[in-house]
């Protein structure tokens, strides 16, 4: 707490409002569907209660969604990489340059406002093979045509290809949190590593990305949770279950194959795997600042 | 502690909520009260549908809507269209799970409609439709594909429709090859084209039922409409004789490299475009194309080379020549809890004025009392679609998409690209499918 | 270049060749810099570039001509089309109340709620801040059915509230988060010495911590409408009158039968449809860097 000076009944009014705000709007909800998990329910007939047998048949009979779950790590691999990734690397390269850098963060920032639709029709083009896409004529031109596919439909790459429109889309966004926390770095701690002649690499390691780990920390739960909800492109892009996560297999459990129950113990699932994602993170980035 | 307090009470009035929402459906509506006392109300009805925003159904209708509410003023009808289907089962699925469905909406013959119509949310069509002395008007093959296993009928045909293979003659010639005679000639059409550098059958696999469709051929020559209504309660297998030839099929069409490549991840458009410009040379399509493919709005280069031909049959076929996939769209269900004198007025009028409006925007209505109107710019293709829908025979092959229980459909779809694509064998595909439709299928089926 | 300047001045010859590698290697590396930002740029852009170029296309060229090259003749029909088809100004009108809406609440609750946990702070606030984010972690789409449920029993269905409630609520966990990080960096001094000149509560918020949060503000405005300006779902299952239709909504009238998709007439709609959005990030965009910069000097 930082005012001394707080009654009890300021802390009330300034908390009430939310706390009612999201109880109704997300709490409920989600409590709702925590219950409907432990009943078979098609939205028609009655629900029947069935106690745990909806977690039972999907963590101990179900192949398809040990497939997605795999599917969604590996997604996860790839939006971090390409989103926290990339974000670290633009921002650092816009703190190195004096002209441009307003118009560059806009324009990095384009794809984040296309709609998905847009999105998705695109890709399709770019990783289509009859007609010739971009991402095939390219391997043509560099010399590469013996990787030459059709990246959506072969299941060794379906993954892969639905995953890069989703990192890429929002790296942008990434960037922009990241760059300005870069910007708060003190001048003077800069100035002063200057004096003391350190590189790049130093300035970078030693300096600034020390002094915006919170900010890190936060940016990484942000694209963590982020990734692990992921569901537009990888549904628009894919109906294969190589390309399938947990989220889009819940999306088609519950809408396409009417099973609310099991759909909801898959978002149950789902809510437990981000609170670990969360836990690994606070755990390893401690780890990190106490060495 | 409060918190813990505050979260009890909400996960209390969550479960009442729901209870309360999803109700104990005991009060059954008559789906049989097809006359409804009391007073015509003027009031704002809603359809929910899922058909094109400008296409001929809602021009139609909203032309017969603006007719009625003449007479009776304060009359509207809302129409919410959601045209893409995934999207649209989501919203439905949503309304009835909540008790929310409006009037009239749009529903496929699927297990779900069915148990829809079992808890009486859904008004019995055949006995309104006799009730209003319109029942013979309709096709035979219109009302059919939207009847249910048992042969009743619950939803309102607004189209008729044909599905044939179009091909393109001069690629045909170019390769050497002759319109498939059966099922069985596709593969060796297929590799001449190859041979020649050219695409055999375009495929738009991004939607999974044109694919599907291939699917059930086999089994409608084979056996008529009985095989896959047996398959999908479980009491038939894909390991059966009859289901494994399909398989078989299907992964011979893979080998002869009959789809383009990549064709799992091609839309709708880029497959058709495929087509129009002379790149594939079969596309297996439906009539609601014809103004794209039976018109002069046609690409000229192909225009002249594009000709038709049927589902071919195979040896022995159960089912004929003029027998193959003759759909009716996605049926109209009229909701029997908001059922009242006005929706049956308005349902009268627009029924019998709809199938002049809509037969006059060059379509093919479902009833048979209209000549049809084939608009100036039409190709000699367009009519002998038209005259086909009038000969279509007695047994319709039913789309496998409408069949199937969902869950055994979505991995069905996802299946059968991969056996396709020979990621999958032929028994690993079978076995897969026979287990999956065990688990599921006569669970959905077990009402009857 | 003179030669006194290279020959001139105190230094040695010597170090002025040091001095002329360095640079040299300098530049090398400033051209790496830019080649790596030039292609970085290229394939953020290029997407937006190849939609616009797409939505001038022909119907014709664009079934059968090369999708990644520059057409021969461009045309505005798409855009008469896509103007036919949809009420755009509609639809922008409904993206901008919904975004503007759902923004407002998600600024004000994640607000209040961060100066309640981060700056009065209280016994349990701890729990209250793991509450909120358990919202950062919930999967949107299962909310669905049970919301749908909720809504239909008070009314609020087809209404913009129906949208802007779960938009802004499933938003507020993470504004929560941005807010109370950023509480954490403002020095306790500065609450100390508007305690001690007898501001209360109400007071501190509205004249410190309200403008030091500007920049924090514009991020989750930023943020979040760009989520919200494309969100198909909700608008999907809570919208039926086509009055409140948003864009993404909207799009849907250039698909015909069976899916058979208007693409260029999508794309020209795409592009009138983007445009606001596209202003509205250019404005904040800006007001974020100068709050940014704002607040790195004040902090």
């Amino acid at each position: 707490m930082m005012l001394p000076s707080r009654s009890k009944k300021s802390v009330l009014i300034f908390l009430v409002p939310p706390l009612l705000f999201y109880g109704a709007g997300v709490l409920l909800p989600v409590v709702q569907s925590l219950v409907l998990s432990f009943f078979s329910w098609d939205g028609i007939s009655d629900m029947k209660f069935v106690g745990f047998s909806n977690y039972v048949q999907m963590l101990s009979n179900d192949s398809v969604f040990w497939q997605a779950f795999g599917n969604s790590m590996i997604y996860l691999v790839i939006c971090l990489t390409l989103q926290l990734g990339g974000a670290l690397l633009v921002a650092t390269l816009l703190l190195q340059i004096t002209k441009g850098r307003d118009l560059i963060k806009t324009l990095y920032l384009l794809p984040a406002v296309i709609s998905t639709v847009a999105i998705g029709f695109l890709f399709q083009r770019i990783y289509s093979v009859d007609p010739v896409g971009l991402l095939n004529r390219l391997l043509d031109v560099v010399g590469l045509s013996g990787l030459q596919q059709a990246w959506l439909s072969n299941p060794s790459t379906i993954l892969a290809a639905v995953s890069f429109p989703e990192g890429w889309r929002f790296s942008g966004l990434y960037m922009l949190i990241i760059y300005a926390a870069f910007m708060a770095v003190p001048t003077e701690l800069e100035e002063a590593a200057k004096l003391d002649g350190v590189n790049n690499w130093q300035m970078f390691s030693k300096i600034r990305f020390p002094y915006i780990r919170p900010v890190w920390i936060t940016t990484t739960i942000m694209a963590v949770t982020y990734a692990l909800r992921g569901f537009d492109i990888p549904y628009l892009l894919s109906n294969s279950r190589y390309g399938q996560l947990v989220t889009t297999y819940m999306y088609r459990t519950a809408f396409t194959n009417t099973n609310y129950g099991y759909a909801s113990a898959m978002a149950v699932f789902i809510v437990i795997e981000c609170l670990v994602a969360v836990g690994l993170i606070f755990v390893f980035m401690k780890r990190k600042v106490d060495e | 502690m409060k918190t813990l307090r505050t979260i009890t009470v909400a996960a209390v009035s969550a479960l009442a909520l729901i209870v309360s929402g999803c109700g104990t459906g005991a009060s059954v509506q008559d789906a049989n009260n097809i006359n409804p006392t009391g007073d015509i109300k003027a009031r704002e009805i809603s359809w929910l549908l899922s058909r094109p925003a400008d296409g001929g159904v809602i021009t139609a209708m909203n032309k017969i809507a603006k007719e009625y509410a003449k007479k009776h003023p304060g009359f509207s009808l809302n129409l919410i269209t959601t045209p893409d289907r995934p999207s649209y089962i989501q919203k439905l699925e949503t309304l009835a799970a909540a008790k929310k469905l409006p009037e009239l909406f749009d529903i496929d013959a699927t297990p779900f409609a069915q148990k829809l119509a079992a808890s009486g949310n859904m008004i019995n069509i055949e006995k309104l439709l006799k009730d209003m002395n319109l029942y013979d008007e309709y096709r035979t093959s219109a009302l059919d594909y939207q009847r249910f296993d048992d042969g009743s009928l619950y939803m309102v045909p607004f189209e008729s429709q044909v599905e044939v293979f179009f091909y393109n003659k001069a690629l045909f010639k170019q390769a050497g090859v002759e319109v498939p005679a059966t099922l069985d000639d596709f593969p060796k059409v297929c590799k001449a084209l190859r041979a020649k550098g050219i695409t055999p059958i375009a495929l738009d696999g991004q939607d999974m039922w044109p694919l599907e469709r291939y699917m059930a051929y086999y089994p409608f020559r084979a056996s008529g409409g009985d095989y896959i209504k047996q398959l999908k309660r479980g009491k038939a297998k894909l390991s059966d004789e009859v289901g494994r030839q399909a398989v078989e099929w299907m992964a011979s069409l893979g080998e002869a490299g009959c789809f383009q490549e990549g064709f799992s991840s091609t839309g709708y458009s880029d497959a058709q475009a495929l087509f129009t410009t002379g790149k594939a040379a079969i596309y297996n399509d439906g009539s609601w194309d014809a103004s794209a493919l039976a018109t002069d709005s046609l690409n000229s280069e192909v225009r002249d080379d594009v000709d038709y031909f049927h589902l071919p049959v195979i040896e022995n076929s159960a089912t004929a020549q003029n027998e193959y996939v003759a759909p009716s769209g996605i049926g109209m269900a009229v909701n029997s809890q908001s059922f009242d004198p006005l929706v049956r007025d308005f349902l009268e009028f627009a029924l019998k004025r709809y199938p002049e409006v809509y037969g006059s925007s060059g379509q093919i209505s479902p009833t048979t009392n209209v000549e049809p109107t084939i608009p100036d710019n039409a190709t000699p293709l367009y009519k002998r679609l038209f005259e086909d829908a009038d000969n279509v025979g007695q047994t319709t092959a039913m789309p496998w998409d409408t069949q199937l229980d969902s869950t055994s459909n979505t991995r069905l779809q996802q299946e059968l690209p991969l056996l396709v694509q020979g990621d999958v064998s032929v028994d690993e595909f079978i076995s897969t499918m026979d287990k999956v439709i065990a688990e599921n299928g006569p669970k959905a089926f077990a009402e009857d | 270049m003179s030669i006194a300047r290279i020959f001139g001045g105190p230094r040695t010859a010597s170090s002025a060749a040091d001095e002329y590698h360095r640079r040299k290697r300098l530049s090398v590396h400033g051209a790496i810099r830019w080649v790596i930002i030039a292609i970085l740029v290229i394939i953020q852009v290029y997407p937006l570039l190849w939609l616009f170029i797409t939505s001038l296309r022909t119907e014709h060229d664009f079934a059968s001509g090369d999708p990644f090259g520059i057409p021969k003749q461009f045309t505005l029909e798409n855009y008469a089309r896509a103007f036919e088809a949809g009420d755009l100004g509609v639809y922008i009108r409904n993206s901008l109340i919904v975004t503007f809406g759902a923004s407002f609440f998600i600024v004000l609750m994640g607000m209040m709620a961060a100066y309640a946990i981060n700056v009065l702070g209280f016994r349990g606030s701890k729990i209250v801040s793991g509450i909120f984010l358990l919202g950062i972690i919930v999967p949107v789409q299962i909310a669905l059915v049970p919301l749908f449920i909720d809504y239909s029993q008070i009314n609020l269905l087809d209404t913009y509230a129906s949208m802007i409630i779960p938009l802004a609520g499933f938003a507020v966990p993470m504004s929560v988060f941005l807010f109370s990080s950023f509480y954490n960096y403002i020095p306790k001094e500065t609450y100390e010495a508007a305690s001690l000149d007898g501001a209360g509560p109400y007071r501190i918020f509205w004249q410190i911590t309200l403008p030091l949060s500007l920049n924090t503000i514009v991020t989750v405005v930023l943020v979040n409408s760009i989520f919200i300006w494309n969100e198909f779902i909700f608008a999907n299952t809570f919208v039926l009158s086509d009055g409140l239709k948003t864009i993404p909504l909207g799009l849907q009238n250039y698909i015909g039968a069976m899916g058979n998709t208007d693409w260029t007439a999508t794309f020209a709609a795409v592009c009138v449809t983007i445009t606001p959005l596209m202003l509205i990030f250019m404005v904040l965009n800006k007001a974020m860097i100068q709050g940014l910069e704002g607040g790195a000097t004040k902090g």
